[in-house]
Formats: structure tokens, sequence, C-alpha cells
């Protein structure tokens, strides 16, 4: 809301600049900024039109003679609903209007010595278009700038929080502000007298309606409401209609208490304040047919619904220009059925606005009192009827505030005395007790202060939250928990980043077309109300959002890729946090140099193998170590070249090379490998239970390495190369090796050569130890010569090779 | 007397043949030569005695000084030649320092991971545990518990996504709390870094962002306690003399509540694009747990309070690395990310 501070003003007896009052609203809790209305623009002055002519030869136009009371100039339109006797801005030759300065312009013979201000035209908006016409009474010749207070006039825009409706009105704001400075606010009784000639019939049907009061106001003129009106209006952001519509929309803004004017002459019988018929329809004042449901509330004729309750009114019973009577409608509806209906016709209006944060419901005589003086005084007419109903009346709640109770939460006491006096300038009457003050909530606070620490918070903002001076609470060490799951993060993030690959964060939500070009069925959770198509699928995998990574990186042409992401995967009944990795291009770079001299580059790309090596040292990290592997059957994987791991027995993940189809399909270069583990487990429900096979579960419960001691003989090495049959998986040779005897305490794979006819050599380096003594040659001899009989075997065909 | 001028002489020449030697092997020969067997310096002294006694002694002692210098100068140019033959061959080995490594360079930190992670360490630290739920969540602990209750204004506060499973992406970490007490009784001293999700999409904001909430309920915690914890951390972040102000706000699960707002990094608090000229910057909101939210959880609150605080982590990382467009973070262009190496 914004509105002029003068307009405060009114009722304020408050003499500080804005910009004091704003920093002293924002360190009590609103929202506040102050800053000019529009800007001053020298030369344009106030004239009345004492004639207008239609232009000689141009249709569109209007030839107008007007005086500043001194001179007099000829100006020509194109707004044809200027009439004689109207007082409007003139910007004279040589102003300056948006940049453009103002000159004598020839159209056809007539020359026009200057322009007519229109109010959107020098910058200010939510005015209307057309010529700006000011009141009849209006001096001529003064500065037209000042008279609108253009670039003087301070404005005070201010943000309140949920809590606070009670602050959306010129009322409202006064009383804080009074609060704030101890100054107290100023009422203005209105003065009407109501005749009872015409009581209107109405009845309310709903107990949502805690207070309905219309009154009948006769032969009223629709016209232009005044200048100080219309100003308030453009002023606080709300374009000016006219003079019956704008007191309903000043009232709102002045008091807090939306009103509705119906044009009585379109009502036709009684009216009820009733629950709308599923699928009753009614046009709104914005033009849209709306389609109601039986929780809607609507002010209904016996023929039709003429507005929905506390949101809009109906077009149907419009006030317009030919309108003589209306029915003035003020009322509080209750805010979470206003809510309900504004949120789903998809409408927010000032009124549903105030509805919702609560309109204060003792007010409300007062608040429409004020507006049938500004009609009658406005538009003229006589009150003629009222009819009112208020069932429950508004019965103030009493709360209580403990001096122990704000020690207990500000830290600081805030005496008996002191909690009243503050209370009190917010208009909160106070008593004192024994252990500190009753407080009666008076209803423009009803929603706002029920409880003891609602009245906490008053005493706390009003004195000031910088006042409390900072102290340091001691942290209890009783149920200590190490973070063990965000510490097994930030290590394998820190083992990640050490091996080269760089840390992004991706969406966790993706579109359903990576899901297709990769082969995979779209996971089931889904965002119903998207932003983006493309960001409405909750990932069941990391993949999706590191391949669309590498896609977007393409664009740029980064090609060498080695990225990893710490991030969640969703399922049906819970989330898994994963790494993921992508990696293409460039691994280890740099050079290198032979000993006869040369320096060469080093420069190797990504690999199968080398992401393998990355997964497996990390595993290594997390002290684990029995890992093996399994071909993977992952659609967009290539399904020679990709591989599961397991574990201690648990599959914990997967890697392998895009399938080249996969590649061709995202456009994405061939070499490219990616690959999920699975690191925690994380339960949506409040019982955690310990899942299996993720590697922080392993990890946590893996046994502490315990110490042997240091070898004391020597070790023999034997190279031993084996004929194999050219498909044999060699993890399956070695653990045999290994198996075959105790005195085997390595094994290394150093070559692997294809032979041809369906055989390959491989060769290892053995290494074999006894712990009690040092092994003799004949010794290890025997032991290979063992080893090779056990192994021809295992395997089919192998033989040592010589 | 000739049997001394020549051996005189004999050391001149001897001397000055080792100063011109070049090599080892030269060296070698030489000293085979003076001091060998069948050497001159035998010879020599082998005709020793054809000379009178007196005589006898006197060159004696001369050859055997002759001996002794001709040995030392001679060891002095073996060691001189071999400094100069292993200097040479070091400066054979001479690498072009500054030659590009062969190597596998560090990746690149996120800012905003590196930034959740340092915050996270400092309440650590303090003393506060990390905690963590699901990002898919139930309405009820997303905003029932925490006092926000359905078809009230305070939940226009947050845009919400929600999914086709009755649930819906958590708004704010605040949850964690609401899981946190109802898993176990206060003292209660817990952090909750992770990703939140709000329905809003410009320069800053994003649908996905990172918050950290915390938590300490006791029985005896006050809002200058938080205003102490928060002065601590943000002092740790920012600096020691960073301005820092508590504005009274409004949240539906605390009460009383506070936005904190810090003197802009930017322009010092003279007013700059970054703080829309107010010179603050607010980074976090906070305020004492509200009794309703204890009353959700069964906790008492005539018995104990609680302070809660949450801070949006891109905020601070933005400010801190002058990121203007949140959006850049999760685009993840190398050309961003290779920019953060080395930070934690």
């Amino acid at each position: 809301m914004r509105v002029p501070y003068s307009w405060i003003r009114e009722f304020l007896d408050i003499d500080l600049p804005a910009e004091i009052v704003v920093d002293r609203l924002n360190a009590t809790g609103i929202e506040a900024v102050t800053y000019k209305f529009g800007q001053y623009i020298p030369g344009l002055i106030t004239v009345k039109i004492e004639s207008v002519e239609k232009h000689p030869q141009k249709e569109k136009l209007l030839v107008c003679k007007v005086t500043d009371g001194k001179d007099r100039y000829t100006v020509v339109t194109a707004d044809l609903n200027l009439k004689s006797g109207s007082v409007v801005i003139l910007a004279k030759e040589g102003a300056s209007i948006n940049g453009k300065k103002i000159q004598k312009v020839n159209f056809g013979d007539v020359v026009s010595e200057g322009m007519f201000i229109s109010l959107p035209e020098i910058g200010i908006e939510d005015a209307p278009e057309g010529v700006f016409v000011l009141d009849s009474e209006t001096p001529l010749g003064i500065d037209a700038s000042k008279l609108l207070g253009l670039g003087e006039e301070d404005i005070i825009e201010i943000e309140i929080t949920p809590n606070r409706g009670d602050a959306l009105s010129i009322r409202g704001l006064a009383r804080e502000i009074g609060a704030i400075f101890d100054i107290r606010r100023k009422e203005k009784y209105p003065v009407v007298s109501i005749s009872q000639e015409f009581i209107p019939e109405i009845e309310v049907l709903t107990d949502k309606t805690h207070r309905y009061r219309g009154i009948v106001i006769k032969n009223v003129s629709v016209g232009i409401s005044p200048l100080d009106v219309r100003l308030k209006l453009i002023k606080s952001g709300q374009k000016p209609i006219n003079n019956i519509v704008d007191v309903t929309n000043f009232i709102l803004l002045q008091e807090g208490q939306p009103l509705h004017a119906f044009d009585l002459d379109k009502i036709e019988g009684k009216v009820t304040v009733r629950y709308a018929r599923r699928g009753e329809k009614i046009v709104t004042l914005d033009g849209e047919e709306r389609e109601l449901n039986e929780t809607d509330i609507v002010i209904a004729d016996e023929k039709k619904a003429i507005a929905v309750a506390g949101v809009i009114g109906g077009e149907n019973t419009k006030v317009d220009e030919c309108t003589k009577n209306i029915l003035l409608e003020a009322a509080v509806f209750d805010n979470i059925s206003v809510r309900k209906t504004a949120k789903r016709l998809g409408i927010s209006t000032e009124s549903s606005y105030r509805f919702e944060r609560g309109v204060d419901i003792e007010n409300l005589p007062n608040a429409q009192d004020k507006a049938v003086e500004l009609i009658i005084n406005t538009a003229g007419g006589e009150a003629v009827g009222e009819k009112e109903i208020y069932l429950r009346p508004y019965k103030p709640k009493l709360v209580y505030l403990r001096e122990i109770t704000t020690k207990r939460i500000l830290g600081d006491v805030v005496l008996k005395e002191e909690a009243k006096e503050l209370l009190e300038r917010l208009e909160i009457p106070t008593e004192i007790t024994d252990e500190g003050t009753v407080s009666t909530i008076p209803s423009f606070r009803a929603l706002d202060l029920e409880r003891e620490i609602d009245l906490v918070e008053e005493v706390g903002r009003l004195k000031g939250l910088d006042s409390l001076t900072p102290t340091y609470p001691k942290i209890s060490l009783e149920g200590f928990e190490k973070s063990e799951t965000f510490e097994f993060e930030v290590r394998t993030r820190d083992f990640f980043r050490s091996n080269g690959l760089t840390e992004v964060v991706t969406y966790t939500f993706v579109g359903e077309d990576i899901y297709s070009a990769l082969g995979i069925p779209v996971p089931d959770i889904k965002i119903v109300n998207y932003l983006l198509k493309s960001q409405s699928i909750m990932r069941d995998n990391l993949s999706v959002s590191l391949i669309n990574t590498l896609i977007e990186n393409i664009k740029f042409q980064n090609r060498n890729l080695s990225i990893f992401e710490i991030s969640s995967a969703f399922f049906p009944k819970h989330e898994e946090i994963r790494a993921g990795i992508l990696v293409t291009g460039d691994y280890v770079r740099g050079f290198n140099y032979t000993e006869n001299g040369r320096r060469f580059s080093t420069t190797q790309s990504w690999d199968f193998l080398k992401l393998k090596g990355v997964i497996e040292s990390y595993i290594h990290s997390l002290g684990l170590f029995d890992i093996s592997y399994k071909p993977a059957n992952i659609p967009f994987l290539h399904p020679y070249e990709s591989a599961d791991v397991y574990v201690n027995g648990f599959k914990i993940g997967f890697f392998g090379k895009i399938h080249p189809q996969k590649s061709q399909i995202l456009e994405i270069p061939e070499n490219v490998w990616i690959g999920e583990l699975k690191l925690r487990y994380v339960s949506r429900e409040l019982r955690k239970e310990e899942e299996k096979g993720y590697l922080f579960t392993l990890f946590k419960n893996k046994p502490t390495v315990q110490f042997t001691d240091i070898p004391k003989f020597p070790s023999v090495k034997r190279d031993l190369a084996f004929v194999v049959d050219e498909n044999l998986e060699l993890d399956k040779l070695i653990n045999a090796l290994k198996d075959a005897s105790g005195f085997i305490e390595k094994v290394e794979l150093f070559d692997v050569y294809f032979l041809g006819e369906g055989k390959k050599s491989v060769a290892f380096s053995v290494e074999f130890r006894a712990s009690d003594r040092s092994l003799s040659d004949e010794e290890v001899n025997r032991e290979v010569e063992r080893i090779v009989s056990k192994l021809k075997e295992l395997f089919k065909g192998l033989h040592l090779r010589t | 007397m000739e049997v001394k001028d020549s051996i005189l002489a004999l050391k001149e020449g001897v001397l000055k043949k080792i100063e011109d030697v070049k090599t080892l092997d030269e060296l070698n020969s030489l000293r085979v030569e003076i001091l060998g067997k069948k050497g001159k310096l035998k010879e020599i002294l082998k005709s020793l005695g054809k000379l009178p006694p007196e005589e006898r002694k006197e060159i004696g002692k001369l050859a055997n000084e002759i001996k002794e210098i001709v040995e030392k100068r001679l060891k002095e140019k073996e060691e001189a030649i071999k400094r100069s033959l292993l200097e040479k061959k070091l400066q054979g080995e001479k690498i072009d320092i500054t030659l590009p490594p062969s190597w596998i360079d560090v990746g690149a930190s996120h800012p905003v991971i590196s930034t959740l992670v340092e915050i996270s360490e400092i309440f650590i630290a303090m003393g506060f545990a990390v905690e963590e739920g699901p990002e898919v969540e139930y309405e009820e602990y997303n905003f029932d518990m925490l006092n926000i209750p359905k078809d009230h204004p305070a939940r226009d506060m947050q845009d919400t996504f929600f999914l086709n499973n009755g649930m819906l992406l958590r708004t704010h970490t605040s949850p964690v709390q609401i899981r946190a007490m109802l898993k176990r009784k206060p003292p209660i001293a817990i952090i909750a870094p992770g990703r939140v999700y709000r329905k809003d999409a410009d320069p800053t904001h994003s649908p996905m962002f990172h918050q950290i909430e915390g938590l300490l309920v006791d029985t005896d915690v006050t809002f200058r306690d938080l205003k102490g914890i928060l002065k601590l951390f943000i002092e740790h972040v920012f600096g020691k003399d960073i301005p820092i102000r508590f504005r009274p706000s409004y949240f539906p699960f605390t009460e009383p509540s506070a936005e904190v707002d810090i003197g802009c990094t930017v322009c010092g608090g003279t007013g700059c694009r970054v703080c829309k000229g107010t010179g603050w910057l607010e980074i976090l909101g906070c305020g004492m747990v509200d009794p309703n939210v204890f009353r959700a959880v069964n906790i008492d609150h005539e018995k104990y309070t609680g302070f809660a605080f949450g801070l949006g982590v891109e905020r601070i990382a933005m400010l801190r690395y002058r990121i203007s467009d949140i959006r850049i973070l999760f685009e993840n262009n190398m050309n961003f990310n290779l920019q953060f190496k080395g930070i934690r």
C-alpha cells in the first residue's frame, strides 16, 4: 500500500520528515520506503478554457482559447471531451515534458501555443488518460506542478506482514506511527443524517458474514470527484472513476473498510447474502464471467448474484453515469471464506486483500458514515434508509502479559508499568495486575493479538529489538551427536575435487524429453503446478541432469568436462543422496619428458578404466576394499562398456560409457562416461531405518583397521604368464590365483596380450612371503607348480606361457 | 748441490703440470709418473746413496716435503675436476621448471555448496548438530505444524510446488525443526542445511535454492541469546566490524520474529543498486519458537523456550562473490564454475 504522507498527517500532529518516519516503521516491524510523487516540471500553469471550437480543417482536433487570468493562449487538443469552463493544465512553450521541449506547433492554419497535460504523459501511472481536469474554482495562472505536488509530495509505501491487516489504512498507519512517536491520533467524526424513508430489504443467510450494513442514498449525480479526492487516489496508486466509486476507494484507503456501491435501480427485489449455488455465474466488474460454487458467498437479489462477497462487484449492478440511486454496502466477511474464494477465482482485490488480513468490525459504521458524508458532499443526494445485521457483536478478549514471560522470551524484563504504557500507545486498553498486565484486545487487532506471546512481541518491537544486548547461550551437550552424514558428504566432495572433478549443482526437476532420449521410464513424482514443463519431473537419477549439463556446455564449446554432483534422486517412498560423475575429454594434462631429454605433451583422455580408477579409489578412501563389478544393464549405457559396482556384496552404483546411439540422439560426443554411486538413504518417515546397500552405511559400519606386524622376512617375486581363453574375465583368474597359495601376498597384472584364435596371454607379477621364515627358491618353485596345476583345473585350456 | 737443484726443478715442473691437467686420466698418469714405483721422485731418491750423509739428510727431508706438497696438490686437483664433472652432469639434466606440470588439476567447488559447508561448520563448531529431512515433504510438517494453517495469508509468503502424490516440495528447511522435535526431547541444538523449493523465477529467485535452518530449544533460551549467536555467525562470515540490525517481522512459526540486516557489503552503507539505496542487506529471518509450534510437537512451552533462524545460502554466496543473477548458479557453465577453484 502506498499513500501520501500528508494524508496521514491529517490524522496525526507530526512534523518529522518522512524519512525518519519510514526508518522507525522499519525498526518496529512495518517495511516502508518513501519517495517523492512524480517529478517537478517547470512551465506548467493552470488555465481556464474559455471557448472550444472544432478545428477548421481537422475533424479530430479541437481549438481551445484559454486564459491564465492575464494572458490568453490558443491550444489545439485531441481530447474531444473538453468543455468550455474547465480548468486544465497547460504546458507552455519552453516547458519540457519527458525531455521534449514544448514549442509552438502549426496544426493546419492554427498555431497551438502549448499543450494540455494528461497525468500519464508526465509520468504518473495509474492516472486516467485524457487531459486532466482540475476543480473549476482552482486559481488560474498558478504553478500546476506545485498544485499536484510533483516532486514535493512525500509518498510512503509500506509492505505489511500477513498479521498486520490493521495497518492497511491511513487510520491504521496513523495509529502505528502515533504509537512509535507517542502522539495521539486524531479522529474526525462524520456528520450524517439517515432518514428511514426507504429501509432496504436485506437478509443474511450465512454465518460467515459477521456484519452487514446497507444504506440507501437517493438522487446522486454521478460525475467527476473533487481534485483532492482524485489526487489522493492517484497518489495512492488508484485510478479515479466517478464520484461514487471514488468515495468507496477513498474510504477503503483511509479507514481500511472495504465498501461497495450498487446501482439500486438495477437490483431486483430483496437483497440476500447467501452461499452461491454450484455453477452459478456472475460477470464481475473486471468483465470476466466467473463460475462459483457452494462455498463462495454472494450478494444476490431475487434474480441473480450481484457481487462476490468481499472480493468483487458484479457488472449487472455497476454504478455508471446514469445511476441515480445507490445501495452502499459495508460488511465484514469471514477472512478464510474470502481468501478461499479469491484464491480459487485467481483474483486479489484491495477489498479481498484486506478481508483476508482482518477488517476492524467495530469501525464499520464510522467508516461507512464517512463515505455517506463524502458522497452527499460531492455527488449530492440524501441518505434515506439503513439496515444493519450484526448478529454477534464483537466481544473483546482479555490477554494477560506476565513480566516473567517478557524476561523468559526477550531476555530482559519489561516492567508492567512500561508494558502498559507501550500497549496503550497502540490503543490497546491495558490494566496492571499482580504479575503483569491485562489487555482488552480492540477489534482492529482481533486476529493478531490472542495470546500472551503476541503481546510480548508488541512490547518487544515497540521498544525495539536493537535495544536488547546480545548474550551467548550455553549449548547443552546432553544428547550430543556427531554430524556424520554432513561430514561424509564433505569428505566425498573433497575427494572428487582433489581428483580433478568440478562440483556442479543442477535442478532436481527435469523434463520428460531427457528421459525419452535416454530410453528410460519417466519417474512417478511430478510437480502439478510446475513453472516450466522442462522442470516438472522429480528425477530418479543424477545422470539426466549431468547429461543436460553436458549439452548446455557444448553450446559454449566446453568439450572437456570432469564434473560431479552430490544431490538427491527421488523415489515413491524415499530419497537417495547420490554422487554422480560425468567425464569427457582431457583427464591428465601437461608435459612429461624422456631420458633422452625430449619434452612431450602427456595429455590423456578420459576412458573407462580412468573413471573406474576414480570410483575405486574413492571407495578405498572410505576404507572399503571388497569391490567387484558385474556387467550393467542400463539402456543409456554401452552394453559392453558399463558395469555395476558392488561393495561388500551390495550393489552401490554403476558407471560406463554412454550408449553411442544415445550420444547420437543427444548430439553429444561419443566418448562420454557417466557414473552414479548411492551414498545415503533419506527417509520421509520419522523412524529412520538403517538402509543397506549405501556407501554411508557400509562406511559407518565397517570394522576399524587392526594393525598387523610388519613382515620380518623377505618376499620372493615371480613373473607368471598364462595363456587363457580371450573372453575370460580377469578378476576371476586374479582371485583364483590369490586363493591358490597361502604364501601369495600380492598379485599384480602387468600385461594382457591378444594372441588370436580366441586366446590371450596375461602376465602377473606374484609376490610370495612366509611370515615365519625366508622362502627358498625351491620352495617357491614347488608352490608355483602347485598353483599352475590348480588353475588348470579351474580354467579350461589355461597353460603357463614359457 | 746439483741433486738439490734438480729436485727443486722437478718440483717446479710437476706443480706446473698438475696445474695444467684437464682430466682425471691425465691426473692419474701424472701421479704415476711422479710418485709411482718408477717415478721421478723415486729415481732421485735412489741416487741419494751416492751423496755425503750431511747432504743426504737434507735432500731426503726436502724430497719428503716435495712429495707431500705434490700429493696434496694432486688431491686438490682431483676434487676440482670431479666437482666440475658433476656440475657438467647436473647442467646437462637441467629442466625448464616453468613447463606446465603433468597433472590432474584440482576441480572447482560450487560457490553455493562451499558457502553452505562453511556456514554449517561455524554452527557445528558452536555445538549445533546437522539434522536432515526429505525434500518431498508432508504438508503437515511444512505448514500446519509450523503454525501456518490452511487458508491463512501466511501461505502466500511461500509459493509452493505441489506434487502428484499429495505431498509438496518443502518451501523451507523449517520442517526439519518439526521432525527433530518429534524425534527427541530438549535440549535440542540443530542446524538443517538443504535444498528448498519455491514457485518463483527471476534474477533474485530460483525455483530451487538452499537454506540453513537453526534451532535451539532449552529451558533458558532468550531473544538476546539469538542475537548473540547470530552476531557471532555474521562476524565470522562478513567480518568483525559489520553493522547488524534486527528488524521486527513476522513468521508464523516464531514470535517475536525479526529479519536481520547487515550493512551493505558492496557500498559500505552509503546506498547502492545492490542494497536498493538503503545501505542495508537482508540476510536472514529469525525469532523465538512460537508456542503453537511447541504445542504441535508436544513440548511444554511454559518450561522450554527456543529460537530458530533460517538463512538463504545463495543470497550470502551472491553477496560474497558479487554475483547478481541467481540463475547462473545452476546453469553449470564451466566458464562460471571453473572460477571457483580453491574455495571451501
